[in-house]
This record gives C-alpha cells, structure tokens and sequence, in this order.
C-alpha cells in the first residue's frame, strides 16, 4: 500500500496519548467552535483561537512576525517544539493554524489524524484543566507569504496561464453561485455567487473519512488527479476566507507531496465582492 | 458575568437549550446561517393579534455552542417584548448579553439568530401589508 508523501507530519491518536508529557511535544487544539476546549480537551493541550490569536485585529492579514513571537512564547513553544494541531471539523481549523505557523517556517508542525473527534470516539481522555507552562523565547523569521501563499492578483495571472491549476473546495451550491450566504445573515456573505474561471470543484471534505481521518493516498490521488489537479501543476486552492482550503493545501503538500501548492486565503469573500474580477456561474435562479 | 460564569452560561444554554423545535401555529419560518461554516438557526415566530409583540419564538438549529446558545438565550429574552424593542436591539446588545470577553471573536456566531429574529420579523410585515393590499384591492 502506497505511504503518504511526508507520513512524518501525521500522528495518529495512540502517538499522541503516549506523548503527553513529552517536554519536546506541545498539543494544541484549534477550533472552529471556541467553547469546546473549554468543555473539555486533550489533557495538557493548549488553545489556540484562529481569530484572536493569528489573525491582525485590524487589517485583513494574519499577526506578524512580532506578535507571533509573543504568542508562542506566551504558549511555552520553543523553535524546536514539535508542534502537534488537533480540532473539530476534521481538523479544519488545525490545519489553518497549521498553515499560519509554516508562513513563520515553524519546523515541525503536525497534525493529529482524525481530530477530536476521534480522541472522542476512542473514549480517550479529556480535562477541563488549562496547562500553565512557562514562557519560552521563540524568535521568528520575517513572515514568507511567497510560497504558500496566493493573493488575489497572483490567482488573476494564473487563471490565464496553461499548466496550472485552481482548486475550488467550496460546497457545489457554492461554486455553482447558487448559494452565497443565507439571507438576512449580518456582515455575511458576497455581493456576486459562482467561482473563479478555470476552477476545479473538489469540495475539502471529500478528503476525509467518516472517522475524520485522512483518506488513502490513492483515494486522494484519484480525487485530486482525477481533476486535472496534479503534481506537476503550480497548484492554488481557495474557498471563502481560506480555512476550508488549508486542509486542501494540507492534504495536498503533505499527503501527496505536490511540489508547489500555495492558499488563496482573500478566497471568495475577496474575489465575489472585488469589482470587475471575472466570474463563472452555472447556477441559474 | 466573569469570563467563566459567562462560559458556563452559554455551555448551559448549548446544553440544555430552551424554546427549542419548531412553533403550529406559526406567523413566520426564517432560516438563517452560513452553510459554508456550518451554523444553522431557524427562527419560528408567533406574533400577537394585535401584530406588534411577540407571543412565541422557538429555534432549531446545528453549529457551533455559541450560535446554538445564543439562539436559546435569545429566545428567553424576547418572548412577550414589542417588535420595536426587537428592532432597536443592537448586534452589540447581543453580543454584551452573551458575554463580550468570550463571544467577541465570533460576532458573526454570536448575532445569527437576532439576525434571523429581525429577518424573521420584517417578513412578518411584509406580509401584513400584502394581505392587507389584497384585502383592499378584493373589496374594490
């Protein structure tokens, strides 16, 4: 059976439980529903908020190189740490931070195979207790956004080259334009639904099983190849604000190996309400 | 509210939702949330008959525990209040009753179901008046 292209960077539930109070290791849990580390989580993990914690809180644009000093170093991870992402959504949100953390070159920075989920479903343990460890002294290098990276006229040129390629891991009411937001929903949605020409539709999910757990390396290689998505291509993948296409990225650069793979995170709430970028829509309504 | 009372508050509402299923006989069924992230709430409202407070308002919904508790919490708070209170409630109310220091960074979450309320509320008007231009158009 073919192996993941970089196996390293997964870690399954049993390494994790053994690698508890490894001092060299620091669980971190990142989730879409903030509550949940409070209601209870891996024991010794810490919390990671992709909003508060890696986001600028006043320019669209991820915390810089100062800020991200400071949070690891509050968080008690070193350079060398090995840094292992975990959360709800089949690690959706762990493979955001994940990515946040390689545009700061963190070295080893893993993500635990199927989530919290499968902790759960393992009847593993869970704590309510918040680990306080002691600050360390993390020194960062200047954020690179150049090769994992993708901003919004970057993905303009690229649409017009050949022998690329553009991942669309939106819902296919999304993608299609059907749907853009639901009504009313306040500060939600884009003014224009569809998705950027040349795009690819392979929704982020299809890359999991039922237990959260990534799927074989020759399900992925048919779902990605099968698309015209392959390793040969400088590949660019997107959705609304770049969280679902991190786990593309992921899946893509880790599990299959792809050489240049890079995230659109402006992603459609940039693209579907920027004036005069092209658009492609199927849906008619 | 500390940032722990306030936790334990949403925690108990996400788990011990109040006004939860859907509402026969109902004014209105308003959908609302972002499929794409996951959080549904779906408003179902009951107005009185003299058409300006509300009698009942139930949700359902899926997500995250502060889209789904501040469904419930809003629920209690508005039951009975006029339909002007409703539309003078801002989105920070909301978001000073939950609990600033923990909903803060997720407003969107923390405000679906008042904007699914207000939504909910305005089709109810909207209504009102066609059935009453139809009325008026038929008796002509």
């Amino acid at each position: 059976m073919a192996e993941y292209a970089h196996p390293e960077v997964l870690v399954d539930t049993a390494w994790v439980a053994e690698h508890l109070n490894d001092p060299n290791v620091r669980i971190i849990e990142s989730n879409e529903d903030i509550l949940l580390y409070d209601q209870g989580h891996i024991p010794g993990a810490i919390k990671i908020d992709w909003v508060a914690d890696l986001n600028d809180q006043v320019v669209r644009d991820y915390l810089d190189r100062e800020h991200f000093e400071q949070l690891l170093s509050a968080k008690g991870i070193s350079n060398d740490t090995t840094v292992v992402f975990y959360g709800d959504k089949n690690n959706w949100w762990a493979t955001y931070a994940l990515w946040v953390f390689k545009l700061y070159g963190h070295k080893d920075a893993r993500i635990m195979n199927g989530g919290r989920a499968k902790w759960i479903a393992e009847g593993q343990d869970l704590t309510k207790q918040v680990p306080s460890d002691a600050a360390s002294s993390y020194k960062a290098p200047e954020r690179d956004d150049s090769t994992i990276r993708a901003f919004r006229d970057e993905v303009r040129e690229h649409i017009k080259k050949s022998g690329v390629a553009l991942v669309d891991v939106r819902s296919p009411q999304e993608f299609s334009g059907e749907r853009t937001h639901m009504a009313e929903y306040p500060q939600e949605g884009t003014l224009r639904g569809g998705h950027i020409p040349t795009a690819a539709s392979i929704p982020w999910a299809k890359a999991v099983k039922e237990d959260s757990t990534f799927k074989s390396p020759e399900d992925l290689k048919e779902l990605y190849s099968s698309q015209g998505v392959t390793p040969d291509k400088d590949v660019i993948a997107y959705c609304r604000i770049g969280e679902r296409s991190s786990h593309t990225w992921f899946v893509l650069t880790y599990l299959l190996g792809y050489p240049q793979v890079r995230n659109y995170d402006g992603s459609w709430t940039e693209w579907g309400n920027s004036v005069g970028l092209p658009i492609e829509k199927s849906y008619q309504g | 509210m500390d940032r722990q009372e306030a936790i334990e508050f949403l925690l108990d509402h996400y788990q011990n939702p109040r006004n939860n299923g859907p509402l026969d006989p109902v004014d209105v069924t308003m959908p609302g949330g972002n499929p794409g992230c996951g959080d549904i709430v779906t408003i179902y409202l009951k107005v009185n008959d003299a058409g300006d407070q509300i009698e009942r308002v139930t949700f359902e919904g899926t997500g995250c525990t502060i889209s789904q508790a501040a469904a419930s919490i809003l629920t209690e708070m508005v039951e009975g209040r006029p339909l002007a209170e409703i539309d003078d409630m801002d989105f920070n109310d909301m978001i000073d009753q939950l609990g600033r220091e923990v909903v803060s960074t997720r407003p969107r979450c923390a405000t679906l179901a008042l904007g699914t309320l207000k939504a909910a509320i305005t089709l109810y008007r909207n209504n009102k008046i066609r059935a009453e231009l139809d009325a008026s158009q038929t008796g002509v």
